[in-house]
């Protein structure tokens, strides 16, 4: 098949709302070669958003990663910073009262209910659907009010401590929480209704990008990736970690393998975690503090190892920690769901259309917010030009 | 300790059975037989019942020698077990699985990158695909201990 | 000494992420969402950055990211000002001494504003936009265009 097209589609790390500025040259990251109109070949590159984290960790002591870590994703950084202090806990043998894992699964479920309603959006701005996005990023800012009643913040928590959590909530705190809770449960039902019934959405995303459950353990998929080929894998059910193993959900898994299906995932999901968050606050236990006191916090940290995941919003989050007794780890390896799952997903684009693409990346939710213009080369007149993404997903270039 | 009975099957290749917390079986084996280890996790549980989540390299300049550890969980009742392996410091090269479980590709370059790994046979390695220029063009890997970053 | 003047009435953001969390993003997003109403101030987000008059940057400034600033910042016509929104663009915020990070965007292109916060609030950041067009409405851009 000979090429006729090269597709590059850079980072620049910016979320879209409309006309952005054009791209400039490397770092690229996927680079798609197209026959005519299908794509037969895909590159994939990184290193853009590399900050050097993990030598960060290895200098500053245990309590000050919490706060580096927290600030890996801002997305997701309740999660981060979940993960890092249970596995510091399991190495020091700490286990929090149950008020506080309550608490953290409150903080944890609010946050993937605002990164879900994030990527839906921004898959209705890619397929050109823009009066749906704001519909939903308006919902949104409600998310993002019980985020702040609850944490003291909109978006970075740093809610997460050794031994439980920052603070604790009152009377008055959970009754505006449940109204806010109540009031977005109607919301999502009518989005959950649009996508299963809006041309727009359906015939973009129906049989595009699909992935076999053998491919998904073969190329080590997660989330809700995994979840939409039919493969049950989700941490909160496997490792029970917190307070999951007394909170009553479901696992969402959907066997269509395709695009519609892994968003549809994400709204099913979302739903469980309104249930979720509703059955924390009417049940939430009194057994002991929810916030340690921090003049007693441990000051030794024994050695060993330990591992710890956590169920992110984009899949599966892994921190593993090595100590050697000092006040500082001796190593940190943090693995995020979207590192295996954009890198190992290259195989998934060949054989659609170039319009297909960004919608099917899109549905990988890819934690760096990219989404830019894309540099289209055509190889056989050798010309170069710029289109935005949303013009690429509707075809024609 | 012993090798749990749903990896009874690589008992052969290993060395030494211990664990980390909480409860993560740690299985010693020695480099050769690692792409061996995979063979035998792809016959026995096949496709579907196992995923690579995330490959560990550690520099221990002490001992003089690297860690690799690879994280198997299974499906679907969700075990975590971890192969271990120690590769000499001053030539770390080990075979890359990366064609039989593609899923090997991000921890592979990532750790090649960072720590100098090499994976004999894996096509994809390059230096560059983390760090910037300026570091790689000294031959420096930022995640050894005697790094100057 | 005009022509600052007539930016103030209607200044276009760019904005560009140098490889941080993206927290700031999506609070330089919900900015300029109609939730905050920019509109009102007469900020609109530029289709391209030829056409930008401000340019927002976000993110503790990673090594390959600040050449694509550089570069980014040159295309810009003048009169031309810099937003720097969040700890990590106004001095690498808590990446400061990574080994790939250059720590702060004032190492790269000169600043007007630095906004404080991880993440700053979406009112502050258009507090910083519009005193930063207050200041050019009254005639008073640093002394007169930059001299680039």
């Amino acid at each position: 098949m000979a090429v006729t097209k090269v597709v590059e589609i850079p980072v620049t790390l910016e979320i879209p709302i409309g006309p952005q500025h054009p791209a400039l040259h490397e770092p690229l990251m996927l680079k798609v070669y197209a026959d005519g109109e299908e794509v037969v070949k895909v590159d994939i590159n990184t290193g853009y958003n590399h900050r050097g984290i993990e030598k960060l960790c290895e200098r500053n002591s245990f309590y000050r990663n919490i706060f580096i870590c927290g600030r890996v994703c801002g997305i997701c950084n309740t999660v981060h910073a979940n993960c890092y202090v249970r596995a510091v806990e399991y190495l020091m043998d700490i286990d929090p009262p149950k008020r506080a894992k309550y608490l953290r699964v409150l903080a944890m479920e609010l946050e993937r209910i605002h990164s879900h309603l994030i990527i839906n959006a921004i898959m209705a701005e890619i397929l050109g659907f823009d009066t749906l996005f704001m519909y939903i990023m308006r919902d949104r800012e409600k998310i993002m009010k019980a985020k702040e009643i609850l944490t003291g913040n909109r978006v970075l928590a740093d809610y997460m401590m050794v031994g439980g959590v920052r603070r604790d909530i009152d009377s008055v705190k959970k009754d505006r929480l449940l109204n806010i809770i109540n009031i977005i449960e109607g919301d999502i039902k009518r989005y959950i209704k649009i996508f299963e019934t809006d041309d727009t959405i359906t015939k973009r995303l129906m049989s595009v990008g699909v992935i076999k459950p053998s491919q998904i353990t073969k190329y080590g998929l997660l989330g809700p990736i995994a979840r939409g080929s039919n493969i049950k894998i989700d941490v909160r059910m496997g490792d029970k970690y917190d307070a999951y193993d007394e909170i009553p959900f479901n696992v969402i898994v959907r066997k269509e393998m395709d695009s519609w299906a892994r968003m549809m995932v994400r709204w099913e999901e979302t739903i469980e975690s309104i249930n979720m968050c509703r059955y924390v606050l009417e049940h939430l236990p009194s057994d002991g503090p929810a916030v340690p006191d921090e003049r007693r916090l441990p000051r030794r940290f024994p050695a060993g190892e330990s591992f710890a995941r956590v169920e992110a919003p984009r899949g599966e989050l892994t921190y593993y920690i090595n100590s050697v007794g000092r006040q500082v780890p001796y190593r940190v390896k943090i693995r995020t769901p979207s590192f295996n799952n954009i890198i190992n997903s290259g195989f998934s684009y060949i054989g659609y259309s170039i319009a297909d693409v960004p919608v099917i990346l899109t549905s990988y939710d890819p934690c760096i917010a990219c989404m830019e213009r894309a540099v289209v080369t055509n190889v056989k007149r050798g010309t170069r030009k710029s289109v935005s993404l949303k013009q690429l997903a509707k075809g024609g270039v | 300790m012993e090798v749990p009975e749903k990896i009874k099957f690589l008992g052969d290749l290993v060395k030494e059975v211990h664990s980390i917390k909480p409860n993560r079986i740690v299985l010693e084996i020695d480099k050769e037989n690692i792409r061996k280890a995979f063979e035998l996790l792809l016959g026995n549980l096949g496709d579907t019942g196992f995923y690579l989540a995330v490959i560990v390299g550690t520099d221990h300049p002490d001992k003089n020698k690297i860690s690799l550890d690879y994280y198997v969980i299974t499906h679907p009742d969700k075990e975590v077990y971890i192969l271990r392996t120690w590769l000499p410091r001053d030539d770390p090269r080990v075979p890359s699985v990366v064609d039989i479980l593609p899923a090997a590709l991000s921890g592979e370059c990532e750790t090649y990158d960072l720590l100098g790994i090499l994976f004999e046979g894996n096509p994809y390695l390059k230096r560059g695909f983390f760090v910037s220029p300026d570091i790689y063009e000294k031959g420096i890997y930022p995640l050894r201990k005697d790094a100057k970053v | 000494m005009g022509r600052e003047k007539l930016i103030g009435y209607s200044p276009w953001i760019a904005h560009f992420n140098t490889g941080g969390c993206n927290g700031c993003d999506i609070e330089v997003l919900a900015a300029i969402a109609p939730h905050y109403d920019p509109e009102r101030f007469g900020v609109k987000l530029a289709p391209s950055i030829r056409h930008a008059d401000i340019l927002i940057v976000t993110g503790a400034v990673t090594k390959k990211a600040g050449e694509r600033l550089k570069r980014l910042y040159e295309q810009m016509p003048s009169p031309k000002y810099v937003i720097a929104v969040g700890a990590c663009a106004c001095s690498g915020g808590v990446f400061h001494k990574g080994y790939n990070v250059l720590a702060g965007a004032d190492k790269v292109i000169p600043v007007d504003v630095y906004v404080h916060g991880c993440p700053p609030r979406p009112e502050a950041i258009l507090d910083a936009i519009v005193s930063l067009v207050m200041k050019l409405r009254k005639g008073d851009g640093n002394g007169g265009p930059r001299k680039d």
